[in-house]
């Protein structure tokens, strides 16, 4: 009985790993961050579809990018860190300010994503789920009350339509 | 009969994934090598690596 239900549970988070991922993601952020610990602070990745024909073999490739997003419920402004999923270092950080973007909002189809529209140019689609098990793609942190905090800034304050 | 029938079926399947395979690496490898040519004068995105741990950091000497 209680192997089943075990089973059924399905896998549960590494609450230590998480803890311990979600502070290293914290020293990234505030190493290149201004103020850094006026944001909060979640996991998100992007999706780089491209489609190849080689001829004698065609098909897609997915490249995953992950990212330190930050956001400041004051100044209404996100923050994108690049890194990798061992957090052995991040890139720049990339600001978008509510005032400053072309257009932002949340897209559902064909994948759950946040768009932002710095100009008219080029955009970033943030996906961000709660936790993500496969540690060799995205960062393991499990982030339930982070999620739910920057959907609701996203959508109440941030999103232009 | 049948076995020998299914089983070269089976080969000339394996044959060709194994093909498409080399041909995607090979293909994947020159696209690689043309864009480090084309590329090769950018300059590459700055990267911060994560900062030793308090107990890791190497300590100075006094």
């Amino acid at each position: 009985m209680g192997l089943f239900s075990k089973l059924f549970k399905g896998p549960e988070v590494d609450q230590a790993k998480s803890d311990a991922n979600r502070e290293t993601m914290r020293t990234l952020f505030n190493q290149v961050v201004d103020d850094g610990d006026s944001y909060r602070l979640i996991f998100g990745y992007t999706e780089d579809v491209s489609r190849f024909n080689y001829g004698l073999v065609h098909g897609s490739k997915t490249k995953i990018g992950s990212l330190i997003v930050g956001w400041n419920e004051d100044s209404g402004t996100i923050v994108v860190v690049p890194t990798v999923p061992d957090l052995s270092g991040c890139g720049d950080p990339v600001y978008y300010r509510r005032s400053e973007i072309h257009k932002a909002y949340r897209n559902k189809y064909p994948t759950d994503a946040f768009i932002i529209y710095p100009d008219r140019n080029g955009y970033i689609g943030i996906h961000a789920y709660d936790w993500l098990e496969d540690e060799s793609l995205y960062v393991y942190v499990s982030q339930p009350e982070e999620l739910s905090a920057f959907t609701h800034f996203f959508m109440t304050q941030f999103k232009t339509k | 009969m049948l076995w020998g029938e299914i089983g070269a079926v089976l080969l000339v399947l394996a044959t060709l994934f194994i093909a498409g395979h080399l041909w995607f690496h090979i293909v994947e490898g020159v696209l690689a090598g043309l864009k480090r040519l084309v590329f090769s004068r950018q300059q590459p995105p700055a990267w911060h690596p994560l900062p030793p741990d308090g107990d890791d950091a190497p300590k100075k000497e006094p």
